[in-house]
């Protein structure tokens, strides 16, 4: 086992007035490939963003330690910098601004990211081909008329360029046609190759899974983490589904 | 400019009211309704200056008829320019040295079928001066043009700059105007949409900071047929600037099947600003479609949360905003010497080492003052 780069330790956290995930109890190593799993409203997008810290989320119970550093009450800024990095299934539009302001900006926040002008400029081309990324596409605003499958290559970037120690996908593979699965799948496994990052991947689709080695794979249903196992376990809920995790969880309720 | 026949030290001065004045009007206590400039009277000092051909009179401006008679004496000159389809030509370039008191009058004159790109920049400034840009353009059936429309000037300048435009039937205008400062500027704009299917969209920017006062007028006529507009706005306002923004929808009477749609977004940074808003959509015909929406005071939730999670913070989050209003100028502006122009502001508002790394990771060099 590496040494322990994420621990989630009994978490409880919803909106406002709704409780999404229960005691949830989760540990990745650095360098490790973990694959959350679950059917549609399991919780798996709300772990992903109680994780980054997204305003939108409370956590009521538990503690997010990451790096060594208890990070609960730390806003998605602060987690951001600290290396954790949530790809959003959604990316959000940020009209009026182009996409070379954001990506400058957000890497001249990051002292061990902050370079020259000129070779930033290098570095953005060279993961924009990279990721079959048209350079015009950097002076149009972030993430505004572009497609699904535009919008994750971009995300993509954004996770080639900030090289976090964490990196969280949440679907990033849904929509996406076959091309653009694979430059995904590439831009992925070049983050593991050349940051040796770990990564949380939240999916359905185990295509995306198939140039990675899986350490720990999770399931999770009604905001309930109720199974954890290696990488197997993603072939056997291939071939048989949810429903024994979800029948195991109501039998657990009953009693 | 050919003749210059106003001055920074001027004493005699002209009261011109009724500027920026929307088609439909509101309360008066409410000061919204226009806004007046005291500005230097023009002086003439013999020369027959040149007027453009007398088809630019009817061009509606959005700045007010007492406005554009000053600008057009102001200028002592005028300057014409005819667009044939079929024939390259380079982007119309428009320069204002505001410091120097410049005022321009210019007339575009696109023929059926031809494109053009139109650039008119305003740009430095000094204590007490006045300076304006009159644009006027009539684009003709199936014309392709594009207006870039870029205001620069110091925090001690006053300026005035309006743009007129007329589009036949299929003509196509995009424009982007970007508002980068003035201690006092007024943007008068009029598109009439006369021909059927004629379309028109416009992409307007703004940063109003520090005791700015910044005074819009957007007035976008639908008489065609099929006619399209389309007004995106987007501003920051901070410190204690002031601006009003005026946006008109005209769906006149016959123009059966057109769609207008005006949306403004004011990200609100100062404790002292005041931000006034007169959207109006007007409507003289059925079978139509005009739509407004706007978003006035931070950053989205959404937005903030994204932003967040790339590591910028609310402030960081404001400060790109105003970089990226920098940087999409940069990105448009098509001419080195204007692209010049808003470096500059840049430095003054943001700072010299911001204004160098826009220009850097954009590929541009920077000239020193």
């Amino acid at each position: 086992m590496s040494d322990q780069l994420l621990t989630i330790n009994g978490l409880s956290a919803g909106t406002e007035d709704k409780p999404i995930l229960h005691n949830i109890s989760l540990g990745i190593g650095a360098g490790e490939t973990h694959v959350l799993m679950g059917p549609n409203g399991a919780g798996k997008s709300t772990l992903g963003h109680v994780i980054m810290g997204d305003p939108l989320y409370q956590v009521s119970e538990g503690s997010i330690t990451f790096d060594g550093t208890d990070i609960t009450e730390l806003g998605p800024d602060k987690r951001s910098l600290a290396g954790i990095f949530l790809s959003y299934q959604a990316p959000v539009e940020v009209p009026g601004v182009p996409l070379y302001s954001f990506l400058r900006t957000i890497c001249q926040m990051r002292p061990e990211l902050k370079t020259t002008a000129r070779k930033f400029r290098e570095r953005v081309g060279k993961i924009a081909d990279q990721l079959e990324i048209d350079q015009n596409f950097l002076t149009r605003e972030l993430n505004v008329g572009f497609s699904g499958g535009e919008k994750k290559k971009i995300e993509m970037m954004q996770l080639l360029l900030l090289r976090p120690k964490l990196a969280i996908l949440d679907e990033t593979d849904s929509g996406l046609d076959v091309d653009a699965l694979s430059i995904v799948s590439r831009g992925i496994e070049a983050y593991r190759k050349e940051c040796d990052g770990a990564l949380l991947m939240i999916t359905h689709n185990t295509r995306i899974l198939e140039r990675l080695t899986v350490d720990c794979t999770h399931v999770m249903v009604h905001g309930n983490l109720v199974a954890d196992g290696p990488a197997s376990l993603i072939d056997d809920i291939d071939a048989h589904g949810f429903a024994r995790f979800e029948e195991a969880l109501a039998q657990k309720a009953e009693a | 400019m050919a003749n210059t026949i106003i001055t920074a030290d001027q004493t005699d001065t002209t009261a011109l009211g009724h500027i920026n004045v929307p088609p439909a009007q509101t309360w008066n206590y409410l000061r919204i309704n226009d806004i007046a400039f005291d500005v230097p009277t023009p002086h003439f000092v013999g020369d027959v200056y040149a007027r453009l051909p007398q088809l630019f009179d009817k061009v509606e401006c959005g700045i007010g008829e007492d406005a554009v008679t000053w600008m057009a004496h102001a200028a002592g000159d005028a300057r014409y320019v005819e667009v044939r389809a079929g024939e390259p030509h380079d982007p119309i370039v428009i320069d204002v040295d505001a410091a120097g008191c410049d005022v321009s009058d210019t007339g575009v004159l696109v023929r059926s079928g031809a494109q053009a790109t139109i650039v008119a920049c305003s740009h430095g400034g000094a204590a007490g001066a006045t300076s304006a840009s009159l644009l006027r353009v009539i684009a003709e059936r199936e014309a392709q043009v594009t207006i870039i429309e870029l205001v620069a000037c110091n925090e001690d300048q006053q300026h005035l700059d309006a743009v007129g435009i007329e589009a036949a039937e299929d003509a196509h205008i995009e424009m982007r105007q970007y508002a980068l400062g003035g201690g006092k500027v007024a943007l008068g704009l009029c598109c009439n949409l006369a021909g059927n299917a004629s379309r028109f969209s416009l992409d307007s920017r703004y940063l109003a900071s520090g005791t700015d006062v910044l005074d819009v007028n957007h007035v976008i006529r639908q008489r065609g047929r099929n006619t399209r507009a389309d007004i995106v706005t987007t501003g920051i306002l901070a410190d204690s600037a002031r601006k009003t923004m005026r946006e008109t929808i005209d769906l006149i009477h016959g123009a059966k099947f057109a769609e207008g749609s005006e949306i403004e977004t004011v990200l609100v940074t100062g404790d002292d600003v005041v931000n006034k808003t007169l959207p109006v959509i007007l409507c003289d015909e059925e079978d139509v479609a005009g739509n407004h929406g706007a978003s006035i005071g931070a950053i989205s939730p959404e937005q903030l949360g994204f932003l967040g999670s790339r590591g910028l913070g609310e402030e960081e989050a404001e400060r790109l905003f105003a970089r990226a209003l920098f940087d999409d100028a940069v990105i448009h502006a098509v001419d080195d010497d204007v692209r010049q122009a808003v470096l500059a502001r840049a430095a003054a508002v943001l700072g010299a080492d911001v204004a160098r790394d826009i220009a850097e990771v954009l590929g541009y060099d920077i000239r020193e003052a």
